[in-house]
Parts: structure tokens; sequence; C-alpha cells
């Protein structure tokens, strides 16, 4: 943090909120797991994983991360782990999958730290059709990442915080290289939305032209009914 | 030992039994008793500790307070005597400062307290009692025309003699030479004389700046008359206060009650209002098709079916989602804006999710603000797109109905119904894939 350069004029008081400005940051957070190929004899671990918080562009995050909180599961020794300084990791080894709780804290004490839950991926899972939601890449070399990308939305941050946003230093050794080419996807994904939002629209006017066939058709069948049941009642 | 030894007046042993060495000494020797009575083996703890407690006493039938502390209490079988040396007492006169006789009493006494002077002498204090002369009553104190001189001197008088007590003075006012008074009269009087004969000293001798007490004999009066009055209730006025109260209690809290419902109903109507006005851009939208239908109605009169009432419902444009638009301040991550609302029912949560699925989208896109809005658009799309084809096979059913009724009605003529409804049907449980020949067919 020797990187953070406040000026003491800064307080966390100072200023209140800036309106109409919202600054977002992305992340990516995963994991990456390798197999040991084997059971371990002493504890019948399987993987080293290790699961992380990273930023999506070159920026060092901790000038408004003051700390992020991963929760694993409880059977680990204490499973409450705290990083105060990138790279924001945590590398154990384990046999099962779980949910890791990621909870981010920001530097101003008035913002709330917020929540991120990952599903710790070991294994490869069989694929479903549509199921695109983790970006899992299966490579030799690295093992197993799953990751995801967010968003991180400060609305009307303090100024406080603001300064902390805005003066953001690149990182200047260890540059991340996401193994997912979110940017890539970003495109995909927004293509099939509208794509399918084409596709959905069309077949509402579809069905309402068909509705309305439905309904004229109901009205004449009745006509024909009533037509038909009337000589009885007469 | 040495406790006897001082008894007998005997020569105390050449080493001084002092506080240390005694408990020292009686540690050791507890010690060696722990060590004699051990717990036999196989016998419980619990049986053991009935038998053979620390001090091998018959266990306590009733609890004492020796738990507590270290040393005190009575637990102790011997008394802790003898770390001091005795200390002598005599037969000694004495005589009591408050008399003035001069009596001599007698009175065991330590010889050590030789000249120390009657040790209760000084509860008795005497009170400074003011005077006055006759030219001082002359001039100053003839204020209150209640009082006479007799009766002031004799109000002093008693004042001195009980020592202000003023309850005691009131009892033993002679009534019959002096008239009836009461004690805040009393008390009225010589606080008013006393103030007066202090501010005449005060003048003469200005070292002394005592507050002066101003007696409000009023409002003693007051004071008392109320405590008479609260002490003088029947049991049935207290019982018809307190009921008073209890019904004050249940006004009250009727009136919050009120106060509570009248907020809520007004946040109803302006609710309703906000409702009110979206739903007319929705009507402006569809009222045309609304007119149709109406002339529809007009027509036909059509019993209200149930496929009918569905339709209407999509028609007005009530389906879809509303998402939460996260305004206000503060941090939040993009992907929370896709979270659907919790107002939308389990049913239409799970239609979404198979129409997601069926369409091949990610349920969890990369979240940014684009793909939120695209994505969210479509899901609220998504969601009219079930409920019409929901509402559409509920049409088809009616048609089917229908047609059998109709069949049956009248043997050998029968109603077509469209193939373009009848398609969906088969398909649906197909593949929704075919969205595309359908068009091509209706085209």
């Amino acid at each position: 943090m020797s990187n953070l350069n406040i000026p003491t004029d800064f307080g966390p008081d100072s200023g209140g909120r800036v309106k109409g400005l919202t600054i977002t940051k992305a992340i990516v957070y995963g994991n990456e797991a390798r197999s040991f190929g084997k059971k371990r004899e002493e504890d019948g671990h399987t993987h080293q994983w290790s699961v992380y918080l990273k930023p999506y562009l070159n920026e060092d995050m901790s000038s408004y991360v003051k700390k992020v909180h991963f929760k694993l599961h409880e059977s680990y020794v204490n499973p409450n782990r705290i990083v105060t300084k990138p790279p924001f990791e945590i590398t154990e080894t384990g046999w099962g999958e779980f949910e890791v709780v990621i909870k981010i804290y920001f530097h101003d004490p008035t913002e709330r730290p917020v929540t991120c839950y990952h599903i710790l991926k070991l294994f490869q899972s069989p694929i479903v059709e549509g199921d695109q939601s983790l970006t899992i890449t299966n490579d030799t070399k690295k093992g197993l990442v799953s990751e995801q990308y967010e968003e991180i939305v400060f609305q009307e941050p303090t100024q406080f915080m603001q300064h902390c946003l805005t003066n953001i230093q690149p990182l200047t050794n260890g540059v991340y290289k996401h193994d997912t080419d979110f940017e890539r996807k970003k495109i995909l994904t927004l293509e099939n939305i509208l794509d399918v939002k084409i596709k959905v629209k069309g077949e509402i006017t579809a069905l309402k032209e068909k509705l309305k066939l439905a309904r004229e058709t109901m009205t004449k069948f009745k006509t024909e009914l009533a037509k038909v049941q009337k000589p009885p009642l007469v | 030992m040495s406790d006897i030894r001082d008894i007998m007046e005997m020569e105390r042993p050449s080493t001084e039994v002092n506080r240390d060495s005694f408990l020292a000494n009686k540690k050791q020797r507890q010690f060696e008793r722990a060590k004699t009575t051990k717990r036999p083996e196989g016998m419980h703890r619990e049986v053991f500790a009935l038998l053979y407690n620390d001090n091998k006493d018959a266990p306590p039938l009733l609890p004492t307070d020796t738990a507590l502390g270290i040393g005190s209490g009575y637990k102790q079988t011997k008394a802790r005597l003898g770390m001091k040396n005795v200390r002598k007492w005599e037969w000694a006169p004495f005589s009591n400062p408050a008399r003035t006789d001069g009596a001599v009493f007698h009175h065991w006494k330590r010889a050590s307290d030789d000249n120390r002077e009657y040790p209760f002498a000084k509860f008795n204090k005497q009170l400074q009692i003011p005077t006055y002369t006759i030219n001082d009553y002359t001039t100053h104190l003839r204020t209150n025309n209640d009082w006479t001189k007799a009766q002031t001197d004799h109000l002093f008088d008693l004042a001195k003699r009980f020592d202000l007590r003023f309850i005691v003075m009131a009892d033993r006012w002679d009534r019959q030479d002096y008239g009836h008074k009461s004690i805040e009269d009393m008390k009225d009087r010589y606080y008013e004389v006393s103030g007066i004969l202090q501010k005449l000293k005060g003048v003469t001798t200005a070292g002394s700046d005592k507050k002066l007490y101003t007696f409000d004999a009023e409002h003693e009066r007051k004071r008392k008359d109320q405590l008479n009055k609260l002490f003088d209730r029947t049991p049935e006025q207290v019982e018809e206060e307190q009921m008073l109260l209890n019904e004050m209690k249940k006004i009250d809290a009727k009136k919050r009650e009120r106060e509570r419902k009248t907020q809520d109903l007004q946040k109803l109507i302006s609710q309703a209002d906000r409702e009110e006005e979206r739903s007319a851009q929705n009507l402006q939208n569809s009222r045309k098709h609304e007119k149709k239908l109406y002339k529809k109605k007009l027509q036909s009169q059509p019993r209200p079916s149930r496929a009918e009432s569905v339709v209407n419902a999509i028609e007005i444009g009530s389906t879809g989602i509303k998402f939460s638009d996260l305004r206000g301040s503060g941090v939040s991550l993009r992907s929370q804006k896709m979270k659907l609302p919790a107002n939308v029912g389990q049913k239409k949560v799970k239609a979404l999710e198979q129409a997601i699925l069926e369409f091949k989208v990610d349920p969890s896109p990369p979240p940014t603000d684009e793909i939120c809005n695209a994505f969210n658009e479509l899901r609220s799309d998504m969601v009219l797109l079930c409920e019409l084809r929901s509402a559409l096979s509920t049409c088809v059913y009616e048609l089917e109905s229908l047609k059998h009724q109709y069949e049956a009605d009248c043997p050998g003529k029968t109603l077509n119904i469209p193939p373009a409804l009848q398609q969906p049907e088969e398909d649906e449980s197909k593949n929704i894939d075919g969205i595309s020949d359908i068009s091509l067919r209706e085209a």
C-alpha cells in the first residue's frame, strides 16, 4: 500500500458523495486447478488449486481495495483467509469442489463490501448444451481454469473513493494475462443475446398473430355452435 | 498454643508465632492429612466424596458461606487466635459530657484507651436555636399577625427543648394557653423569625453568608393535602382510576393504529396512481386492438373463457419482468442488475430457465452494461413468449373442445381448426427451433 498517496485533507468524511458520477472497475475472479494425477496418501487430496481475484485491466487494485476475504470450505484450517496485498490469491490443495465466498472491502469505510460467489472447479464437467456460464478451459499445461468476468460499479463514490479510483497505477511486474478472452466472449455473448432477442421477438409476433387467428376461430366456432344448439331451444 | 499461654499468663516461647509461620505450619499439616486419605481403588469419586471430604468432617447439612474467600468464615474448626498479643480490659469510671450533673458511671474499656473521651459523646449534638430580645421582637418580629409574642416565645422554647423536631413540638404545643397551631404554622413562624434574626446578625457581622432557608408553608400544606387525599381514596375510587388509565391506553393505541392505516392507504393510493400512468401508456398502444376486441364481443357476446382472460391479460401488457435499476449511491456488482426481482413467481422463473436453455443463451453472461440491458430485455421478452405460448395452447385446447362439442351436437359435420394453429402443439414437443419454418408457413 506504499503507492497509496492520499493527501491528508481527503478524510473519509470529506466532501461526501460526488453526484452523478459512476466509476466502473472490471475484475476477473475464479480458480485454476491442477490434478496430482493420483490421490495423495496422507490426506486424500487430489488437486492443487488457487482461487483468485484479478483486475481485468492492467491496474493495481490495491489503490481502492483494502482487503479481500476468501471464505473457504469449513473443513479447511482457518477457512477465513484475508489478503491485503495483491496478488489476491489463495493456493490450497483439496479433493472437492465447493463455493468460495469472495468478499471485497474498499478503502472507503462508508462503502460496503461486495461479495462474489465462485464454485471452485477441479473437474471438467461434462459439457451441457447451452451452459456457458463459466469459462472453463482445460489446458494441459495450466490445468483447469474456471473464471468469471465481473464489474464493480461505484455509484456516486465519495471524493476519497473517487481519488482512490482515478489514481491507479498500472502493474509494473506480473501483468495479469487472462486465460479467457473476455473481449471476444463479450462480443459473442452480446451477439448471441441480440440474435436470440430477434428470434424471440419474431416468435412473439408470430404467436400474437396465431392468437388473433385462434380468437377469431373461436368466435366462429361459437357462433356455429350457437346455430346448431339453437333449434332444440326454440 | 500461644493463646493458651497468654491466657495462663505463661511465658511465650522464644519463637514467636506470626501469621506466616502459622499458615505454613497449617498447610503442612493439611498436606500430610491429604496423603493419608486416599480413595480406594474402584470406589466412585462421588461416593468417596460423601465419605471423606477434605477435613473428614461430616458433610454439612446446611450450606455455609465458607466456600467463598480464603480461610474466612466458620468452617475452620479452630479459631485463628494468637496472631496478636492479648490486650487488657479494665473496669473504669467515665462521665458523659452531655450530662450536666457530672454523674459518674463505670464500664469496661481497653487499658490502652485510657484517656480517650467517652465515645458516644459526639452524638450529643446541640442545635443553635436563635434567640431574640424584647427589643428585637418589638422592632423586627411583629410581622405576623397570627402570632403573638407569647406564642412565639413558646415556640422557641419548644424548639430548644426538642431540637427542632417539629412533630414532637406540635405534639407538646400547649393548646390551652396558646391556641391551635399546625406543624406548618410552626415551621413557617420559626423559619421566618430565624431568617429575620440571621439577616439582622448579617448586618452586624457580615462574615456569615449562610443561605437563608425559606419555608414555603402553602406548598407544604398542599403537598400534605394531596397525600392525604391519595391515602383516603376508597377501593372503588382506586379501581375507577385504574380503569380510566387503561381506557386512555386503549384510546392511544387505537389512535396510533388509525394513523398507521391511513399512512398505508396513502402509500397504496400513490402506488396505484403510478401503476395507472404506466398502464395508460400501454393502453394507448393496444387501444386499436382493444377496439376490435370490443366490437367482436358485442357481436358474439361470448361467455368469458379462461383462454380469453389469459389473452386479455397479455394484450394489456402486464407480463414481462420489471428489473430493478440499482440507482442510488454505493458500490455494487454489475451482475446484481441481472438478478430476477423477488416478485417474479416460481413458475415464471422455471419457464424462463427453460427458455434460456432452449435458446442456448449463457445464463450468466459477462456483465457489461450493454450485455446486462440486452439480457434483461431478452428475458422480459422471453417471459412474454412463454405466456403467449401457454395462452395459445389454452386457446387451441378450447377450440378442440368446441370442435368436439360441435361434432357431438350435429354428427357428420365438423369444424376445421386452421392448420397454422394445430402446428405448434406438435412442434412444441419437438423443439422450438422451428420458428423459422412457422413464419415461413405464415408468409
